[in-house]
Formats: C-alpha cells, structure tokens, sequence
C-alpha cells in the first residue's frame, strides 16, 4: 500500500458506484428518450393497477359471496403456498442471474484484478441480482397483499409491515441461490450444468407429486368439512413452524387483525435468519468466491470442438419454403439452442412431466370419466400447457435479439432486409413452441376422450397462442433490446422481458377466453344441470344455435387478435431495428 | 518486484504454462512475447490474481498472490487487453472510483486525478460517458485510471493495438517513463518494433513454455540472427517447435541477463552491458 492511501470503506465505494450508475442511466434515459422512462412507468402503473383491482375483486368474491374469511385457515394456507412456490422461484432466479454476474462478466473480471475485496465484490453483485430477481415480484406482490389488506380491513400498520416482510423475505431465498451458486462452482465446476438440471428436475418432480396429491385429495364429490380438511393436509408442509415462508405469511396475517406483537416475532424470524445467513453466505463468499473464478475458467479444456449435427441439416432441409438468408439465421438460432443444455433441458423436463401426468390422468377416474371432470380437466390441461409456451418464449426467445449483443452489426451487414431477421427468429419459435405444445394438447385430450372437435379447436387455440406469443416474444424484443447484457435470465427479468410476460399472460388469457372457455363454459353448464337430472346430454342440448355463435364468434376475434399479437409487436421490432445503428 | 517460482496452470487436461519461473526487478520494462496461445494472457491473470496458479507460487512485491491477494493488486495496474469501463460513468467519475478504490485520500484522489487527466489530455471528453468514447479515448482514459494511483507494476496487455501512430508515440514515452521512475512494467505485445524499441528484457513463449528470456542481444545470439526482433523471435520460436523447447529459468541476476539455448536445460549468464541498460 502507498504512504498516500488509506484504509478504504469498500462498501460505501461500492453504494456511491451504485448510486452514481443509476443517476446517470435514468439521466441519460430522459434525455434521449423520455418517452421510453415514461412508458415504462405508465405500463408498470397499469399492470400494478390490474392487478390490484383483480385482486381486490377475487378478494371481495371469496369473502362476499364464497363467504371464505379471509383471516382463516384456507386463505392462510394460499399465502404459505405463494410464498413457498415464489421462495423456490427466486432461490433458482437469484442463484442463476447471480452466477452470470460474478462468474461471467467483464466488470467481475475487472474488479477482482483490483484491490476489491472478494466479499465485497460478492455483495455488490449480489444486491444488484437480488434487485434484479425480486423486483417483479415486488412490483406483483405488493397490489395483491394491499387488496387483501384493504377487503380484510387491516389497519395502517398492516401497510407498514409489507415492505419489511417483503425486503426481509428475498433475503433468504437470495442467499440460498447465492451459497449454492458458490458451492456449486467451486466443488462441481464441470458439473454445474447436471446439477442445475438435476435440482430443476428434482424441484418439479415435488411439484407433480404434490400436484397428484393434492388432485387425489380434491376428487371426493361433495365439499364438505372433512374434504377441505384433507385438501388442506396436503399443504401441510408449507405450514411448518421452521419454514421461513410460514413465518411471512403468518407475519402478514397476524398485522393483518392488527397483532402488531405477533408481526413483529415472525418479522424478527424472518430478518434475523435472513441476516444470519446472509453473514454465513458473505463468509463463504470471501473464502471461496475467488477460488471459484480460478475453477470456473480452469476446469475445463482451453478449447472444445463444436461442429454440424444431422439436426441442423435436417432442419435446413425441412425448410425449403424459406429464403435461404432467412433459412440460415433459424439454422443459427438452432444450432445456438441446442448447445444450451440448461434451455433445452428445462422445456424437455416440463414436457416429460406434462406427458406422465397426461397419460397418468385417468388413474385418477377408475370408471368412465364424468364430463363435469372431462371438461374441466381439458381446458385445465390447455392452459397449463399456454402458460408453459408463455414462460418459454418469454425466458428464451425474448432475449434471442438482445443475446446477438455486440455482434449485432454482423446480422445488420448480412444482404437481408432487417424485417427478415425478425421474421427468421418468429418462425423459429413459432415452430419449436408448436411443435412442442400442439403435441401435449394432443395428447391430453386423446387421454380425456376429447371428440375430434374439440381437439381441433384447442388445436387451433394453442396454435394462435404460439405464433402471438412469438411475436409479441421476438417483436417486443427487438423494439427493447438490451445489448449490453450478455446473460439471458437477466434479460428476461428486466423490464422489457416482464413486460412481455405480463403482454403473454394477458394474451393467452384472452385467447383461452375467445376461442376455448365459450365451449367449455356452455357445455359444462348444460352437461351440469343434465347431470344433476340423471343423464349424460345429448350433443343438442349442449350446443344450441345460440351457443354456437357465441363459438364461432368467440373464435373469429380470437384470430383477430392473433393477427394483431404478431403483426404490431413484429411492426414495432422492424421499426426500431430499421433505425438502429450499428 | 514481479516473482513467478516453477509456475504451471492447466486448463482441464491442457497445459496452458508449464514450470515458468521469472523474476523482475523493479524499474524494469519487462516484455513478454509469444504466438497466440502461448500462454501470455494465462499468465498475466495469474500476476493480477484472476487465476491461480495449479502449481508453484505467484508474487508481486512480496506478497504471494493466492494468500495475500488484496495487498498484492494494490501495489500493481493491469490493463488488459480489452479493458473494462463503466458505461454509464464518466471518464471522470470512473477515475474518481479508481483512486477511491486503492484508498487515496479525497485530497490527493483529486491532485492525482487532475493530473492524469492532464497527461493524457484527456479534458476534452472527460466529463462524457464513456460510452460514447472512441477506442482512443477508452485506451487513455483506461491508462490514466492505471496510472492515477501511481502503481509499483503496471501489466499491460496489447496496448497498442488500434492506436494511431502518435498515441503509440506518446504510450512508448510513457511505459519508458514509468520504468525510469521506478516502475515495473510488464508488457505483453505482438508489436515487436515496439519491444524492441522499449524492453530491457524480452521473455519469449511458445506453448506455455519459455522459450528464451534476456535482452535483445543475448536473444540474438542464442538464435544466432543478427537482425530485428521479429527475425530472431521468428527463428527461436521455429527452433522451439523443432527441437523440442527445453525448461528455463527466466530470473534477474544483478550483475547480468541469463538466457538459455535450446535443447538445454541449463542458462547462460551474460555479462553487465550485454543488454540494454535500464534507464
């Protein structure tokens, strides 16, 4: 150390960066381009608004005309529900977008050939993965436990609490992902892959199990007491007095009727271990953390030879009716997908789980499957397998454009017209999603004993739904690309790729809607009055002229809005890549 | 200053280094030379600390890099290759966080920063983000922030490469005067003309293993070529590849530059005045 220099505070060092960076970036952004700071409030205004006021609405009706108390054990229960499942979610998503930020950037590089300490460089990484993992949940969180806070009549403090509960909560699943991150990397460098995969498995695995469960649980035909009871066994385990999880959930509910005491012990719970473990995490990180950069870039060869696969030939010729340029650009993106195991491999498990549930659904019906269960479970099924297509193409294809990076000019200098590019990479997705999920409804309907109508029409559904969710996917991420980011969690966490993730959901809703929920909806009521008469209908009864129309209807302005899902986001992409420069 | 003892670094089941041992002393310009995948950058992350040596040991005045890391990258200054800025951070501010960073206190943090703006006149653009820089005005303002807390060892990694002629001028002059003030300066390039207008001594590897090591006359003599430095870098790296490239040792006595002939594994100490004299 020079005679000049200090002892320097590396934390307050690491707080001004922070703070500088991002009064720079929001300075920089107004005077660009304000509208784009503007917009990205006025969207994240009405998403909260939307979903304050659905919460607030689905809080009434349970309270109102459910007449389910919401201090009771049912609603208790879905909070600890919620907030195991969000824990899980954002132990994977703060461990992975913390393991492309210290193991993967240039400005990690830089830091540590500095004097930074390697605990300090740890903690600033990690409070900015944890800002980028957890703030959509913020930003969808907080409306829902205000409406609940606001029909429940909870007093002030209530509202006080909540964003102590949530700060405190994140805390834990982050040092979570970020201990397993460093072991992980330090103790199985070449295996990171397989073990992110096997954890990935073994988390969904428990999910379906606990799933069929609780489907087990909830089969018995009449809803009294003991059924609720034995539905509500099969969540017990989110209720564990050593589950940190329980300890917000039942924070929030007890500030909720106003126990300020009983808030502040399960807030103290959950802070104190939050803070513990963030000080065992830190250790380790001091330890380890440079260790684990020296494994990292050391553990495997200095070169690996990649070249063509029988699939990417066999792709090129599958496509004889595209351009050729445009041809070569969905070889790429190919070639680029299946080199990444830990994309392939999540939608692989999904499926394989999807298709063992599929086929294993009518174990749950020993004799012939009601239709009240046929056709709930098939529309059930449809979603399920629309919200998998909404997570793919908004964690994946989303960031395909922002991932071109630097490189960018390369695709801007090929002899294509850049509205190619994006219509390249649409038919890309359109064809990997399709693929995968006109499969799956297949299959579930085939195992339900759908009639080929119905397979048809949740056919096409499912295909509207694929090709709107790539375009919105690669349109909104060519009109919001982020080149400067080289990890994709990361891209698919910020604002654009929220943003295209609530756009998804709030299509595929509106889809299933149109073109799915009308016939469901008609035939279930009259199937259910029938039923309750003693007969099975008849295809009259279900589907009267009337109906009908509502059907066909329904599906004619679900492909309007298909049309517009792809055309405008695609529009808007073509725009902003025609203007950019390279 | 800069010790490297029987350093090997494998990658997996490749030997990127193989046994090196380099000792420089201070004040010297050190240059390290190579054919791409020599093993150049794989040593110089193991000089700042990036990577960690699979065997032997690293130190940079006296601090042995895997167990004193922190004090060790005090004393020294990399610029790498493709150096690292903040983007949203001015050439100012970026400074200001690198004097901040090696402790300087407020007062000297701001002489100093001034004045290395001044040296490499850097006042035009340096209250700019620095994503709006051209190459040349990243390359000054990331050897201005190298230099702001004045360094023991400066490693530098390709400096030259995209510099117009007079900033190659100016960047010689200054490696030049960094070392004349007492700076080790470590520098890895694929200019000769530049080495062999600056270096004292001159480390050359092939595979990951030394090659030769001394001043450029000695180097010429050991290959037996009394031409440039790319003539003679030319002929041992091709006598390297042969021969077979024996193990050397690349250590600083006072009295002279030790070098060693291929197909040996023994070196040669040659004589005060033999090499360029450090200035």
């Amino acid at each position: 150390m020079s005679a000049a220099s200090r002892p320097v505070s590396q934390p307050a060092l690491f707080r001004r960066l922070r703070w500088r960076l991002l009064v720079n970036t929001i300075n920089t952004m107004l005077d660009t381009s304000p509208i784009r700071p503007l917009s990205i409030l006025f969207c994240s205004i009405v998403v909260w608004l939307f979903i304050f006021f659905v919460s607030l609405e689905g809080f009434r009706f349970l309270q109102h005309d459910v007449r389910l108390p919401l201090g009771g054990e049912i609603v208790g229960t879905l909070f600890d529900v919620l907030f195991m499942l969000l824990g899980v979610l954002l132990i994977f998503s703060s461990g992975l977008v913390l393991y492309a930020s210290l193991f993967g950037s240039a400005e990690t590089a830089f830091l540590l050939s500095r004097p930074a300490r390697a605990d300090r460089v740890f903690a600033f990484k990690f409070q900015g993965a944890l800002a980028f993992s957890s703030w959509a949940f913020l930003l969808l969180g907080a409306p829902l436990l205000i409406a609940y806070g606001l029909v429940r009549s909870a007093p002030l403090e209530f509202y006080l609490f909540l964003p102590l509960f949530f700060l405190g909560f994140v805390l834990l699943p982050g040092c979570l992902g970020g201990l397993a991150c460093l072991l992980i990397v330090n103790f199985l460098p070449k295996r990171r892959k397989q073990v992110l995969i096997l954890g990935c498995v073994a988390v969904v695995l428990l999910l379906g199990v606990w799933g069929v469960e609780i489907l087990r649980a909830s089969r018995p035909d009449s809803w009294g007491a003991e059924s609720v009871n034995l539905l509500l066994d099969r969540f017990a385990f989110t209720r564990s007095r050593i589950t940190p999880t329980h300890w917000v959930a039942r924070g929030l509910r007890a500030a909720g009727r106003g126990e300020t005491d009983k808030a502040l012990y399960n807030l103290g719970l959950v802070w104190s271990n939050g803070l513990v473990l963030y000080l065992v995490t830190s250790f380790v990180a001091a330890k380890l953390y440079r260790r684990g950069y020296n494994r990292l870039a050391t553990g495997g060869d200095l070169r690996r030879k990649f070249g063509g696969l029988w699939m990417d030939r066999a792709l090129n010729a599958a496509l004889p009716f595209v351009r050729p340029g445009t041809r070569l650009l969905i070889v790429k993106d190919f070639r680029t997908f299946r080199r990444e195991p830990q994309q392939w491999a999540q939608i692989l498990i999904f499926s394989i789980l999807l298709t063992l549930y599929f086929t294993n659904i009518r174990r749950l019906f020993p004799g012939q499957i009601d239709w009240v269960h046929q056709n709930g479970l098939s529309i059930l099924n449809v979603s399920t397998i629309s919200l998998l297509l909404c997570t793919y193409t908004g964690r994946f294809v989303y960031p395909m454009l922002s991932l071109e990076g630097r490189k960018f000019w390369i695709l801007g200098l090929l002899p294509l017209k850049r509205e190619q590019l994006l219509w390249g990479k649409f038919a890309f997705s359109t064809t990997m999603v399709l693929g995968i999920a006109g499969s799956l409804v297949i299959l579930s309907d085939l195992m339900l004993g759908m009639h080929a109508s119905v397979i048809l029409m949740h056919l096409l559904a499912v295909t509207i739904i694929a090709m709107g969710l790539s375009g919105l996917s690669v349109g909104l991420g060519a009109w919001m690309p982020n080149f400067r980011e080289t990890d994709p969690s990361k891209i698919a966490v910020g604002f654009g790729g929220t943003l295209n993730l609530v756009a998804g959901l709030l299509f595929l809703v509106t889809i299933l809607i149109l073109m799915v929920l009308p016939w469901h909806a008609f035939t279930g009521i009259a199937a259910s009055s029938l039923l309750f008469r003693g007969r099975d209908p008849t295809a009259a009864e279900l589907l009267t002229p009337t109906n009908i129309g509502v059907i066909v209807g329904g599906i004619f302005a679900g492909l309007i809005v298909g049309a517009i899902a792809v055309f405008v986001p695609l529009r808007m992409g073509t725009r902003a890549l025609q203007r950019m420069e390279f | 200053m800069i010790k490297l003892d029987h350093v090997t670094k494998r990658y997996g089941t490749k030997t990127a280094v193989v046994d090196l041992s380099l000792d420089i002393a201070a004040g010297e310009l050190f240059a390290f030379l190579g054919p791409n995948g020599a093993g150049k950058t794989t040593t110089i992350k193991m000089l700042c600390g990036l990577l960690f040596p699979t065997s032997g040991t690293v130190s940079v005045g006296g601090h042995d890099m895997r167990t004193d890391g922190d004090r060790a990258r005090q004393l020294l200054s990399y610029v790498p290759d493709l150096p690292y800025l903040y983007e949203k951070l001015t050439g100012r501010e970026f400074l200001h966080f690198i004097a901040d960073m090696y402790g300087l206190p407020p007062a000297i943090g701001r002489e100093r920063v001034a004045n290395v703006i001044e040296l490499f006149n850097l006042k035009e653009f340096v209250d700019d983000l620095t994503e709006r820089y051209s190459h040349g005005m990243r390359q000054r303002t990331v050897f201005a922030s190298a230099l702001v807390h004045q360094p023991k060892v400066l490693i530098v990694d390709e400096p030259t490469v995209g510099l117009d002629p007079k900033s190659v001028r100016q960047l010689k002059d200054l490696l030049r005067q960094q070392a004349s003030q007492g700076t080790t300066v470590f520098l890895s390039s694929h200019s000769l003309d530049v080495v062999e207008e600056l270096a004292d001594r001159i480390a050359i590897v092939d595979r990951g293993r030394l090659v030769s090591c001394g001043s450029l006359g000695a180097l010429r003599e050991q290959a037996a070529v009394d031409g440039s430095l790319e003539e003679v870098f030319l002929r041992l790296t091709e006598q390297a590849a042969s021969e077979g490239i024996p193990m050397m040792n690349g250590q600083a006595p006072a009295d002279g530059i030790t070098n060693a002939r291929p197909g040996s594994s023994g070196t040669i100490t040659l004589g005060p005045g033999t090499g360029r004299q450090m200035q």
